[in-house]
């Protein structure tokens, strides 16, 4: 089993994901062209663009949700583009994705939610099962007594930590978040941010988050992918996205809010320039 | 893939080793039960003393994690003391940020209700749900009222909108199986009829049926069916998507825009479409008739005034603008009381199309019976 020796074995060298050429239209209207991205084991990288630059549809093809219209897709070293059907769902198993909305079967209590896929996935059955769904449920951070709790009866950041839980239930290697932070309070969103990265330094997670909130791509994130000209047009840590001149790289990183960030986080590396 | 394996040795000085080797994962992990000392050990963990967790775990994932927390958790709960700090670093976080966060052993569930308390449920749910009913028949009327009074203030274009979707779109199936009734009804009326040599008397049969019940009745089904349960679709998806609250609050009350434009139309609506109805019913038995029966068209059209005079048509159509409103108050009441997930609206739904179907035939048997007793 390669996707459980991640514990033991330290990060692989090889990238989780790795996209090539990819382009994905609407008719028409091609959002990427020639979209190069890889993803390397045990970041975090932020996703990052103006809006309508194709961030949702960037994660929807790397989740298998979207078949882009021309390109390579490879996921854990397989051409998952090429993969028969049963290899998609052992890829599928690898990958944790978190909806923007949460997607919560409305119909199924928090816990039943995050033991929908062990059940499929595994054949864990019984006490067993339900003793594992509530351990991933207190990992993302939720009280024990809202496991039997609908979605309905949830606050917007408890649907996202239900989101979350779910889509950790089966130990992904990568998790692709959507906007996980968007709609939470700065303090539930910088405790996302902390959970995802405790996560991440424990499970031997790769996660890709598409996010907006400048506390995530500047604090939450090893690595900013700047979409633009409809490809990845920068990959880089926030701090040196801050300091490159392509305007859409200056409009975005040097915005009002932006600067006092990057001149905070660039003081901070300066100080302590052995920090990677 | 091997098993995850548990030994507890006896060391030197009353220390005390716990051996693990094998596979910790979801897949390696007997499918019902976690390890335990129990089962898997043979020795008993009880004991204080400082318990050392050693050994070579070939792969942890937080299955196996969940259950090592378990256990080292059991023995702390025995008394003795766990000594991680021989586990590889990274499987030690796992460990450890597992187990901060380990959820009750037994899931917590919601006390179940006593029999008593769900009759009573139930009961009070049947009462509120008429009171709703009430209320909402009264918003109609005050509100409807005014508008009476202001025709103008009516959202015409809603109006409109509403008359195609539920009227022009809807003639096509009306028809079809208006068509295919009258046919059904010539065909059992001749099979008897012809016995006696009574073929004309199709005529009369299906006329009768056709323009004071079953065109009537079988329109007001069909849209009940296909508009009604839009309607609650409609409204319940909106509410659920907050659409209304929206409308709200930008000062629009959904009650005009909404729900008022549905009823006018329906009234509007429902009339036509049996008109239309009753056309292709007749038309079906004169096929019949004619092909079956040895009814010609020229003779069965002939014969047709003679035997339904315009009373007949307007008892059928007077009933139609009662069902209408029933039909798009009962689809717009349930659309408006759905409340929280997806399966909220299935649910809302279905119970609009039992409940008008159920209603429109209660209606007309009302009608049959008051039209009797006048003298119809």
């Amino acid at each position: 089993m390669g996707d459980l020796d991640h514990i033991t074995s330290e990060a692989t060298v090889s990238p989780v994901a790795r996209l090539s050429g990819i382009r994905n239209c609407f008719g028409h209207e091609c959002v990427h062209e020639g979209l190069e991205l890889e993803l390397p084991a045990g970041r975090i990288i932020a996703l990052v663009g103006g809006s309508g630059t194709g961030k949702t549809v960037l994660l929807r093809t790397l989740s298998m949700l979207r078949r882009p219209d021309a390109g390579r897709l490879e996921l854990f070293g397989e051409d998952a583009l090429a993969a028969g059907e049963d290899a998609q769902r052992r890829l599928r198993r690898r990958i944790g994705l978190l909806f923007q909305g949460g997607a919560l079967f409305t119909a199924l209590t928090v816990l039943e939610n995050v033991m929908l896929p062990l059940r499929e996935h595994t054949a864990v059955r019984g006490h067993w099962l339900e003793e594992l769904a509530m351990s991933k449920v207190r990992l993302a951070g939720l009280p024990a007594d809202s496991a039997s709790k609908y979605p309905a009866e949830l606050s917007g950041g408890m649907v996202k930590r239900a989101a979350l839980a779910r889509a950790l239930a089966l130990d992904p290697r990568l998790l692709i978040l959507d906007e996980p932070t968007s709609g939470l309070d700065p303090i539930a969103a910088a405790g996302f941010d902390a959970l995802v990265r405790e996560l991440t330094d424990s499970l031997g997670l790769t996660v890709i988050q598409a996010t907006h909130d400048l506390d995530s791509i500047w604090r939450g994130s090893d690595a900013v992918a700047f979409l633009a000209r409809k490809r990845v047009l920068a990959f880089a840590p926030a701090v040196e996205l801050a300091q490159r001149d392509e305007p859409e790289l200056v409009a975005y990183f040097r915005g009002s809010r932006s600067a006092e960030y990057a001149k905070l986080e660039l003081g901070r590396s300066a100080h302590t320039s052995g920090r990677t | 893939m091997s098993p995850p394996r548990i030994a507890l040795e006896s060391g030197v000085e009353g220390e005390r080793c716990l051996r693990l080797s094998g596979h910790w994962t979801l897949d390696s992990i007997d499918t019902a039960h976690r390890p335990s000392l129990g089962g898997d050990a043979g020795v008993g963990g009880k004991g204080d003393g400082t318990i050392r967790v050693d050994g070579a775990i070939e792969a942890l994932d937080s299955a196996g994690a969940l259950a090592l927390a378990r256990l080292i958790d059991d023995l702390e709960q025995g008394g003795a003391r766990v000594d991680l700090t021989a586990l590889p670093a990274g499987q030690r976080n796992l460990v450890e940020l597992v187990k901060a966060r380990l959820p009750p052993p037994q899931t917590p569930r919601p006390p179940r209700e006593g029999i008593l308390a769900r009759i009573g449920r139930a009961t009070v749910a049947k009462f509120t749900e008429g009171n709703a009913f009430l209320a909402f028949v009264g918003e109609l009327v005050v509100r409807g009222g005014r508008l009476l009074a202001f025709p103008w203030r009516i959202r015409w274009r809603e109006v409109v909108a509403e008359i195609e979707a539920a009227g022009l779109r809807a003639l096509g199936i009306v028809g079809l199986l208006s068509f295919l009734v009258g046919m059904v009804m010539a065909y059992q009326a001749g099979a008897t009829l012809a016995d006696f040599g009574a073929n004309i008397l199709i005529v009369n049969l299906v006329a009768i049926i056709t323009l004071r019940e079953m065109g009537p009745l079988l329109t007001a089904i069909i849209v009940a069916g296909r508009t009604g349960s839009s309607y609650t679709a409609q409204l319940g998806t909106m509410r659920i998507t907050e659409e209304i609250d929206a409308l709200r609050s930008i000062g629009i009350s959904p009650f005009d825009m909404l729900i008022l434009p549905k009823i006018v139309a329906l009234i509007v609506v429902l009339p036509l479409l049996t008109v239309f109805a009753n056309l292709l019913g007749l038309l079906g038995g004169a096929v019949i008739a004619a092909y079956r029966f040895e009814v010609s068209f020229s003779v069965y059209f002939d014969r047709l005034p003679e035997v339904v005079d315009l009373t007949t048509l307007m008892l059928g159509l007077v009933k139609t603008p009662v069902f209408a409103v029933a039909i798009a108050l009962i689809g717009c009441m349930q659309g408006m009381r759905v409340a929280g997930s997806a399966l909220a609206v299935g649910r809302a739904t279905t119970v609009s199309v039992v409940q008008a179907t159920f209603l429109v035939i209660v209606l007309d048997a009302g009608f049959s019976v008051l039209f009797n007793l006048m003298g119809y």
